[in-house]
């Protein structure tokens, strides 16, 4: 037994505002011929990473569906966790030493995990690779007819080669796996690979509809000008972010848009070592400038503060990114916000050039289409429009609760 | 010149019609006295944690009352951080094996920090102990100005004792030191005048503003709490000191009488915390699968406004400390009207006065009898809330420590006025 997560209950039409009843219809029909299909969803964690928020999601909306779905989270003792975070820094592409006491670690924790798997399940979805060498050490024989899923949240194109030869031969015991685009998969295993983009809950906190009068006193409270256009990028702190470009953008836009203020939400803590060089150099570039805000989520800025910015934002940014998706901008497309992003794969999957928002590279050329949004609020808007549609097909948690029906549904087959 | 942080301009005037007339104008009087005063807080990081959020506030508040208030970050690289946070456990009573290298390191920033110290200022306020060798250095070259005081915001009552006997000198040399409570105090720290300041609540922070009910009903169904059903939490880091496994306890214990309760429970954690991740674990062991107990966190991506949702929203709100500093939280909770029944540690006897803003308690099963008490007689509860608000008002808010310091600076610089005591002394603790 894992630790099992309590989660809120949720009704799938709850949803139905947001995606009209028939996606919601659509949803149950699927679900139907797999009702109370017993699924397991393992994690590392429970909180604080994209993966654990899609499971908060989802769990409690298949449960809904008729599933018998569960979420619970892997043991690990310190030791076990520096290796998770090791390899989980690898598989994004960041050098790491990997070290053959590690690989003993790791093996030693998927081997204890295996033993506590006690219950039948009918698949059993294990989220992210670091947790993934458990399936090996599984020989009860109840557990034969169980279909295991790797979904890895990870893009593991650019995976550090010794970790990945480590992981890979696990990786092969697999049924299926799964990719949040074809570009961050593996092309050298043999499970049958599909793509999940990631998604977005329109009720989360995160996104829920606010109140003028909230989002109006939580500006006034930070100081920030209402009458006076507003720029913002959620990102975390690290160098990918590009944040002191962002700053430098910023201080274009405010030549041609005076009082131009520009909010900075970081999604990670800046006391952590790593992060807080970056952090420095860009208080650095800040300095003092009182219509910049820099606001970390590590610390009590929470969802509905985030939520709060995103609306009040004229223009949302994303200058840089490392990996993955950056799917705040998602949320701020589903609030209507037009975009401007980096061309970044992941990114561009959300904001299209001049359909749902600008992508430009340069600090000039970022720095002119800021100003042609601000300049322009009918084009703000349109993009904005499209924006929150293009979310709508195609970054919305039922679009998710679909896909994953579907791969159910085919795993399930001939049970 | 270090690291100025910018801060959001505030104005008293926005704390009058909350605090009233006279508080306002008694700060006014003061800060009279004072006008044109150059003040510097100096404080290790712009970012995060409870000094950084005071100064964000006290310090817009001190120029708008007519001083020149400027707050600077000291610089350091990566190594001086770490003997810090060593120094910063290690007065709290941590043991920590100090070889001569780390204590070197933290000469070594003070002094680098101390030679970037190029203006003149009427008061320096140095907070904790990271800067509080810059003004040794100063000293040393003939570069003292102005009155230097020490804010000690950490309880030095367990302080390893090496570690102390090395501060100490330091410390010394000020005019006034600061703390929060006088039995955070050393009885060996002779020197400068000593002052016992408490923390204080802002009134106009995303955490304490009044929330529509809409709103707070809506975050509350989010989060998956029946904003229908009667709710009761707690907000608190998870570590032994704050019981939360006592809390569900509690909670279990009223719930057999009150069937349909919920209970939150909301941990501010780092990720870099094993302690703290390691009793979050423990703490939804416990709960178990009773779902009517959720476990949230600023992981889950709770902030300010969650926060100030859940205190709102409850019943009864619990502050089981077995060990406190000063519990700010409770004067939080307070703030929203709620009743609260807290363990009777630390600062928290100064905030609840018992049987009338909520109850202090020592033992589980006492929590248990006054939470139920609370729970069965809602009117009592609501009277009590109120109650809370008001005492808050008066002794918590943040316009109380500006006046606090308003009155130190007085004191130190011979500006005595008959109007302004010197707050030397807070109120003895209740039971």
């Amino acid at each position: 037994m894992y630790g099992t997560l309590a989660i809120a209950r949720r009704a799938l039409d709850d949803l139905a505002d947001f995606t009209g009843t028939e996606a919601i219809e659509e949803l149950r029909a699927l679900a139907r011929p797999i009702e109370g299909l017993r699924v397991l969803n393992l994690s590392v964690t429970g909180f604080g990473t994209g993966t654990a928020e899609l499971l908060n999601s989802s769990v409690p909306l298949f449960t809904d569906l008729g599933l018998d779905c569960h979420w619970q989270v892997v043991r690990a003792s310190e030791d076990a966790t520096a290796v998770t975070r090791a390899m989980y820094q690898a598989l994004a592409g960041v050098h790491e030493r990997w070290a053959r006491e590690m690989t003993e670690t790791w093996l030693r924790y998927a081997e204890m995990n295996a033993g506590l798997l006690t219950e039948r399940f009918d698949v059993i979805i294990v989220h992210d690779p670091q947790p993934a060498a458990m399936r090996s050490f599984v020989t009860d024989r109840d557990l034969n007819d169980t279909k295991w899923v790797l979904h890895s949240h990870l893009d593991l194109s650019t995976a550090q080669e010794d970790v990945w030869l480590l992981l890979r031969g696990h990786i092969e015991q697999y049924d299926a796996a799964i990719f949040e685009a074809p570009s961050f998969a593996r092309p050298d295993i043999s499970p049958r690979t599909h793509i999940v983009r990631p998604a977005i809950d329109p009720t989360s906190p995160r996104n829920m509809p606010l109140p003028d009068d909230v989002i109006r006193t939580v500006l006034e409270r930070y100081g920030i000008d209402p009458e006076k256009p507003l720029l913002c990028q959620v990102s975390p702190c690290d160098v990918a972010s590009d944040l002191p470009g962002a700053v430098e953008v910023w201080d274009r836009v405010r030549e041609r848009a005076p009082g131009a203020q520009l909010v900075i939400i970081l999604t990670t803590d800046p006391q952590d070592p790593p992060t807080r060089a970056c952090y420095d150099d860009l208080a650095r570039r800040a300095n003092g400038d009182p219509a910049l805000w820099v606001l970390s989520m590590g610390n009590e800025l929470g969802n509905v503060e985030l939520n709060v910015f995103q609306r009040a934002a004229d223009v949302v940014m994303q200058k840089g990114l490392r990996k993955g998706y950056g799917l705040w901008v998602s949320d701020a497309l589903w609030k209507e916000r037009p975009c401007v992003v980096a061309p970044h794969p992941g990114l561009q999957e959300q904001v299209v050039d001049g359909e749902t928002g600008f992508v430009a590279e340069s600090t000039p050329a970022f720095a002119d289409a800021v100003v042609r949004l601000l300049e322009d609020p009918q084009t703000a808007a349109r993009l904005g429009a499209n924006g929150r549609r293009h979310v709508a097909e195609r970054f919305l948690i039922t679009r998710y609760l679909r896909d994953y029906l579907r791969i159910l549904h085919e795993l399930s087959r001939g049970r | 010149m270090l690291g100025s942080v910018p801060t959001t301009p505030r104005s008293l005037e926005d704390y009058r019609p909350i605090i009233g007339d006279e508080p306002a104008e008694e700060i006014l009087r003061l800060a009279a006295e004072l006008k044109g005063a150059r003040v510097l807080h100096v404080n290790a990081t712009a970012f995060g944690g409870g000094v950084a959020e005071i100064l964000g506030t006290l310090v817009p508040l001190m120029n708008d009352v007519g001083l020149q208030a400027d707050w600077q970050v000291i610089k350091g690289a990566d190594e001086f951080f770490h003997v810090t946070k060593a120094m910063h456990n290690s007065l709290q009573g941590m043991y920590y094996d100090w070889t001569p290298a780390m204590l070197e390191t933290w000469l070594h920033y003070n002094h680098v920090n101390a030679d970037l110290f190029d203006e003149e200022y009427d008061f320096v306020v140095i907070h904790d102990p990271q800067p509080a060798g810059i003004l040794t250095f100063l000293e040393e070259r003939a570069a003292r100005s102005g009155k230097w005081i020490w804010r000690c915001h950490i309880d030095l009552t367990d302080a390893q004792v090496q570690l102390w006997d090395f501060l100490r000198p330091h410390v010394q040399r000020y005019d006034g030191a600061v703390f929060t409570l006088p039995a955070f105090v050393k009885d060996d720290l002779a020197g400068p005048a000593i002052f016992a300041v408490p923390p204080a609540i802002d009134p106009l922070s995303p955490k304490n503003v009044h929330l529509p009910t809409e709103t707070v009903n809506a975050i509350l169904e989010r989060y998956g709490v029946d904003p229908q059903r009667p709710m009761v939490a707690q907000i608190s880091r998870f570590d032994p000191w704050k019981d939360p496994l006592g809390v569900i306890d509690v909670y279990r214990a009223a719930k057999r009488d009150v069937p349909d309760l919920q209970l939150v429970l909301v941990a501010s954690m780092a990720s870099d915390d094993p302690e703290g991740l390691d009793w979050h674990e423990r703490t939804v062991r416990r709960a178990g699968e009773d779902y009517d107990i959720r476990i949230l966190s600023n992981l889950n991506g709770v902030g300010n406004i969650e926060v100030n949702a859940f205190q709102s929203a409850a019943r009864v709100v619990i502050q089981k400390s077995v060990r406190e500093g000063f519990g700010l939280v409770v004067s939080e909770a307070l703030w929203k009207g709620r009743p609260v029944v807290a363990g009777n540690v630390g600062g928290i006897p100064l905030q609840i006065i018992n049987g009338e803003t909520g109850f202090l308690v020592n033992t589980t099963e006492e929590c248990v009898e006054k939470l139920m008490f609370l729970l069965r007689r809602p009117a009592e509860a609501d009277r009590m809330g109120a109650a809370g608000v008001e005492f808050v008002r008066r002794n918590f808010l943040t316009t109380r420590y500006l006046r606090d310091y308003l009155k130190i600076f007085c004191q130190l610089s011979g500006r005595e006025t008959a109007a302004a005591p010197p707050p030397a002394q807070v109120q003895p603790s209740r039971s």
